[in-house]
Parts: C-alpha cells; structure tokens; sequence
C-alpha cells in the first residue's frame, strides 16, 4: 500500500504532504539509519552504569591515535571520545579519536597500510581478516581477556582469529544482534500479532499483506551490506553456507537451491524490484515511513524513529531469526573488530586501552542505547535489565527484552566456519546477493545461479588458501 | 664574462617546464608504473610486500565473468553518453550563443552541473531516483503516465539502472561540451555565415553545410573529453548501484576499486584497472591529433 499520498496528489496540500514525507524520509537516509539529532525523547529510567579503572600493567605514555566508525547511535561518540581521553589522562597518554564513516574504513586502513604510518588502533564494523598480514597477532590480548573475564563469544572470536594460521588478527569485544523488525498493525489482521517466527509465516503473512494492503516486503537482495546479511541468514536456516567448519567450499547444494528456490517464491508474492536497487539504509527508510511489513536490521532505524515518527515507533516490534527447515539463525549486524598495525610502536598503550574498554563495556552498551552487546556477556550485568525495561523510551518497556536470548540465534559471516580473508571477499563482492538476485529475476535457474556462485566463490578460496590465510 | 640566466633560452626553458614535469612523473607516470608492478604481483590490502606472480591475476581476470561485463558496461556507458553528449552539447550551445535577455544567468545555470562535484550531484540524483519517493515517479503518476502507487524502480532493473548511470554522465557533461563547442561556433567568421545568408542558405543548410563542418574539430575535443571523463569514472556507479543491481552496472573502474580495495586484492584490481589504459591512450593520441588540425585550420 502507498496510502494514497502519491496516488492523485492534485492540490497544494497533497503536494505538502508529500514533501513532508520526503523530508521524513530524507532525514533516515545515512547508512543504517544512522540516528539523527531528535532520538528519544523520554529521559532514561535507568542511569549509567558506573564506569571501573585498573591501572595498567607497564608504565604508559606517549601518543594513542584511535580510529573508529561513526557510531549510528550518536551518543556513543559522545560517551566514547570523552571516556577514551580520560583514560589517557590517568595513565600519561595523549589519546585522540577520529570517527569517519564505516564505508571508507576500508579504504582508510589500506592506504595506511600500504604507507606504513597512520592511527595505532582502528576499529571496524566488520571482520578485516584481510589485514592479517600486517597487522599485530592479539592472541595475548584475547587471552589476557578471557582470564579476566571468561571465554569469548564464539562468534566474535571466530569473526577475530585465523584457524590456518592460529593468529588473532583482530581483538573482537562486542557485536550487534540483527532481530526482524516488523509493523504490528499490518500483522495484526493477518493473525500474527506477534509477527512470523517461521519464514514460511513470513511468506504466508507477508503475502497477504501484500495482497490485501499493498505493503511489500523488504529483504535485499542488492550489493550492499544489509542484503548480505539476511540471505546468510536465510541460507543457514535452510541447512546451506557458503563453506563448512573447515573452510571447504560447500556453497553448491540443494540446501542453498532450496533457499534460492524460498526467495523466488517471497518476491513473486510479497516483494516489489525496489529490494534490487537498495543501499544499507533503504530497508530503514521503508520500515520507518510505512511502505515495508517486515524488515532485517538491527534496533538503529526503531531509535530514529522513536525522535523522527514516535506513532511508527510505537508500531514496530522485533522478532528474533526466523526459523527453516533446518534452524533458526541470523548474521550478527554488526561486529567490531579491532587493529593494531604491525607499524604502530604504541602498541602497549593500544592494548591496555581496548583492556580498559572491554571492561567498561557496559557503558557502550548503555551510551549505545543497547545497540552494542558485549563479546563476554559478564562485563552487562544490567543489560538484561534494560532491555526488560528500556531507560530509552521503548512502548512498551520491555519491547527488546527478546534480545536477551539472541546469542543462540546470532552466528558470525562465514557460519559455520570461521570469518577468514576469503570470506571477507566474497562478501564485499556481493556473490551471494547477487547469487539470489540472478534466479528471482530469471536470468538463471536457481542451479545455474547457485552454480555459477560456487565458480566465484571457489576461484576466491584458492587464491587465498594459496596465500596460505585460508584453511581447508 | 658569465651569461646571464634571463640570457640561457634551453636552462629557462627546462625550469620552466619542470614543475610540470614534476607533478606529472609524481601524480601519472609513477601510479601507472605501481599499477603495472602491482598487477604482476600478489600485493594485497593487507600485505603490502611484494612477490612477482607473472600473469596469473590477468588469467583469473579474464575468468571472472563479472570483468567481462565490466569491460562491456565500460563501453556502451562511453559509447552511448559520448553520442548524447555530442549532440547535446551542440544543441545547447547553439542555444547559448543566441542574444536573449538573461543569457548570462542561463550560462551559469547550465553550467552548474560540471562544477558540482561529482560524489554530491550523484548523490543529489540518488534521491531523485530513490525506489520509492523519486520524484521522477511522482510527476509521471501525476500526469497519468503510471498508475497509483506505481513506481518504475529506476535503480532496481537492468535495464533503467543503465539507463539512469548513462543519464547522470550526460547530464553532468554535456555543459562542457556545450562549453568547447560555444568557442567553435563564435569563432566562426560572421563573413562566412552572412555570405551563405545572402545566398539564400536557410538555418538547417546553414547549420549541416557550414557550421556543423567547422566545428567538427571542436565537437570532436569535447567528445572525447566526455569519452575520457566516462570512462575512467566509477564515483556515479559507485553512488548509484555500486554496480547493481547484479552487477548490470559494474564498469572497469568500480569493478577494480570492488575487487582491488574493498576485496582486498590489490594485484588483481591493478589488473583489472589496466584495461582502461589502451582506450585512454587512444583517446590520447587522438585529442592529441584533433588540437593540431585545429591549429593548423
């Protein structure tokens, strides 16, 4: 359904309200529904938790340059440069902190790979097992981590650590849950008021919405990173993956035709050629302006729409992964991954400032407005309190409480094997979006298509298998 | 007694020229020398240490069918936008020479789209191709043109994500092409034209016998600008589709960047980024060729 806005707009008031829905629309339109100025308005019911320090184990001093992503949830920029310079205060270290954009990342830390200078810990949203080359092994840092605080989360170490070569390239202390997102007044007369649980419901529902309303569905399948994500998850649930537990390319099976076979069926009923042409913000901007039933993305758009359109936000309600033949999984949203180059002399100083950092998790999480979840779960001893009762405004309270159980249902980019170089490259080169894209359009039976993917794919494990990064 | 600088013609020369010289060793001649080292190696994003391959990412280039594609998008997006712009640009120079009241502005008007950066004005055109809110769709619904709550989903098919990528360089080039082909038609001898008038000559034989033909040495300097400008250019693919939708849009240089930056493997972006070099070279030598034919006329 288009609600009639755009359908005879004839007269001066019709054109306002349209403008004014492209403005609202506009005003979602950073990467993942990055939360613009507004957010909730509601003050939190329940305070900050209090913040630890424990000196370091060397004698510090010195520089610190920190490079990380433009949080999409702003107050945790805030929180972050203010916590990581009075960290620098205590122990003799100048620290600063530049955020850019998540997208040039990247392109950032190759250039200052390549030219052997730059920032002396970087933070990236996800896996950068394609720096292991040059970057520094972290295993003492993990180690020191878990004799703190426990063992690691699976999916953040096998999103940090390269089984090929037993070296932790990245140190990997919190991740972002991906929940479905879906408008309960459109599920509501389709008898699941509680949305889908199964993507067969979803399929069922999503289709009669579709018919009754004109509310499409909206699960990517373009080259951007949301799209990645869910037609990982949808793979998985049918029992398929790009590779197995030791890094074999496994992608050509029926499981995965079976998975591609689903999604030609849910765009024929439920979807419009819009999900082709999506960026990483445009299922947000749908959901938020009332055009999607259903998407797959993490809590940022429901926060923006908790400032931006309260009456929306109100209507949006989470389901954990949807359940397959075979299970129940989603990809993680979001991942972080943190660096040290090989030619960073601060190294000490980095190391016992991500220590310092994990042990504040709680504060992310919080400042992060639960947006960030910890990879050891010990250090948010409150989270599951928040998220019962949400100090951010949530209607009702406990709308995110789901998300306390969302670890069984979360695995890393690369499930059930590790998230290696080969990985990373299939997944910024869009073989799997676009492995769907090509058999829901037609240009290729699914066993074409899902054929052709394993050709890529292989071609990808090969060569870096041959640079000795990949296992298998 | 010791010349004087002011006295030494081959020394000045040389200084003079060598700031020049200097940018372009630094900022062309050694990037297109890393570009081939780079292409015969296994450099990676994440290992910058060098170790010669041969020709082995050229053989796994030309087995990915998505560089094929690539290469052949690279090419009808040039093709097709040089052809646009071309006429375009003439029209709209022809339009930009006539006496009217407030040329000026109308001048700076059209120009604005080749100086906008090119990263903002796609971006600009993102919007007005969005899936759901362009405002393209809303004024061929409003005339009739598609039906309520219809949309024509520009960036999500083939075939108008094409069309849309080749509609953003000739919006974004044509001013300067109008531009070079303003010079060619005012430097036209009035003589010539008067003479042809007097003659009876109407505007369409005036336009095909006698302007078309003396600024065809110019048209073909702003073609092959805008062929050059188009074919090297990944910023509108990159902030459109970024090569979608299933890489119906992916050109040489975004597949490069994708492959060789965000992919990771540099030597094979190298690869792929070569390619672009004989079409530049050719484009080279034959503006090259264009500007001396037109200094001879």
């Amino acid at each position: 359904m288009n609600d009639g806005l755009f359908d005879t707009p004839r007269t001066r008031r019709d054109v306002l309200r349209a403008a004014a829905m492209t403005a609202v629309a506009a005003s979602l339109g950073t990467a993942c529904a990055r939360e613009e100025s507004g957010g909730p308005i509601q003050p939190p019911s329940t305070g900050a938790p209090q913040e630890t320090f424990s000196d370091p184990r060397t004698k510090l001093s010195g520089e610190l340059k920190i490079l990380l992503w433009s949080h999409f949830v702003p107050s945790h920029d805030e929180w972050f440069d203010k916590f990581a310079k009075d960290w620098g205060g205590k122990v003799g270290v100048a620290v600063t902190v530049d955020h850019i954009d998540q997208a040039q990342i990247p392109t950032r830390i190759a250039a200052e790979v390549q030219a052997g200078q730059g920032h002396d810990v970087i933070q990236y949203i996800a896996t950068l097992s394609q720096y292991e080359p040059s970057v520094h092994d972290l295993k003492d840092l993990v180690d020191e981590a878990n004799d703190r605080w426990g063992a690691q989360l699976d999916l953040c170490r096998k999103s940090s650590f390269n089984p090929a070569t037993n070296r932790f390239y990245a140190y990997s202390p919190g991740w972002v849950p991906d929940p479905g997102n879906f408008r309960k007044s459109l599920w509501e007369p389709v008898g699941l008021p509680n949305g889908p649980t199964t993507w067969d419901e979803l399929l069922e529902g999503a289709a009669r919405i579709k018919s009754d309303k004109g509310v499409q569905l909206g699960l990517g399948m373009s080259q951007e990173i949301d799209s990645n994500m869910v037609l990982r998850a949808l793979m998985w649930s049918y029992g398929a993956s790009e590779q197995d537990e030791n890094e074999k390319v496994v992608i050509n099976s029926p499981e995965t035709v079976a998975a591609v076979e689903y999604m030609t069926r849910l765009y024929q009923q439920a979807m419009t050629p819009e999900v082709f042409s999506w960026n990483a913000a445009s299922n947000n901007q749908g959901l938020v302006s009332g055009k999607l039933s259903y998407i797959v993305n993490s809590i940022s758009a429901w926060r923006t729409a908790q400032g931006s359109n309260p009456a929306v936000a109100d209507d949006v309600f989470f389901v954990p992964a949807l359940r397959g033949p075979k299970t129940a999984l989603a990809a993680q949203h979001v991942l972080y991954n943190w660096i040290i180059p090989k030619h960073v002399t601060a190294v000490d100083a980095a190391k016992e400032f991500l220590l310092h950092y994990t042990a504040n998790f709680a504060s992310a999480t919080y400042h992060s407005k639960l947006y960030d979840f910890c990879a050891w779960d010990g250090l948010t001893p409150n989270r599951n309190a928040w998220l019962t009762s949400d100090p951010f405004g949530a209607q009702p309270a406990d709308k995110l409480a789901f998300l306390a159980d969302a670890i069984p249902w979360s695995a890393n980019i690369g499930h059930p094997g590790p998230a290696s170089t080969a990985i990373g490259e299939v997944f910024n080169t869009f073989v799997i979006p676009n492995m769907f894209a090509r058999a829901v359009k037609g240009e290729a039976t699914p066993q074409q298509s899902v054929a052709d993917a394993e050709k890529q794919v292989t071609a990808i494990f090969d060569k870096w298998r041959a640079a000795g990064l990949v296992g298998g | 007694m010791a010349t004087r600088l002011a006295d030494r013609a081959g020394l000045l020369a040389w200084l003079f020229l060598l700031p020049s010289v200097l940018y372009i060793v630094a900022l062309v001649a050694v990037p297109f020398a890393l570009a081939i080292a780079f292409a015969l190696s296994d450099v990676s994003a994440g290992d910058p240490s060098y170790d010669y391959v041969g020709g082995r990412n050229f053989e796994r280039v030309f087995d990915d069918p998505v560089f094929w594609r690539s290469l052949g998008n690279t090419f009808v997006f040039t093709g097709i936008s040089m052809v646009l712009i071309v006429v375009l640009g003439k029209v709209l120079a022809n339009i930009l020479v006539a006496d009217f009241r407030g040329k000026w502005l109308v001048r700076f008007l059209v120009l604005l789209p080749w100086t906008t950066p090119v990263a903002l004005s796609s971006i600009s055109w993102l919007w007005l191709l969005d899936s759901i809110y362009s405002p393209i769709d809303w004024v061929l619904r409003f005339f009739g043109f598609l039906g309520p709550g219809e949309n024509l989903y520009w960036l999500g098919q083939p075939g108008l994500a094409m069309t849309s990528v080749i509609a953003v360089h000739v919006w974004r080039l044509t001013p300067l092409a109008a531009v070079i082909m303003m010079a060619g038609l005012v430097a036209i001898p009035r003589d010539i034209e008067e003479q042809a008038m007097v003659d009876g000559a109407g505007y369409w034989r005036r336009m095909f016998e006698i302007k078309i033909p003396l600024v065809l040495p110019v048209a073909a300097v702003a073609a092959l600008f805008g062929a050059v400008f188009t074919f090297t250019d990944m910023a509108v693919v990159r902030v459109l589709t970024r090569g979608g939708p299933n890489d119906a849009t992916q050109v040489l240089a975004s597949w490069a960047f994708y492959r060789g930056i965000e992919g990771g493997d540099v030597g094979q972006g190298a690869a792929i980024a070569l390619f672009l070099f004989p079409l530049l070279l050719a484009a080279a030598i034959a503006i090259l060729r264009v500007v001396r034919r037109i200094e001879v006329w």
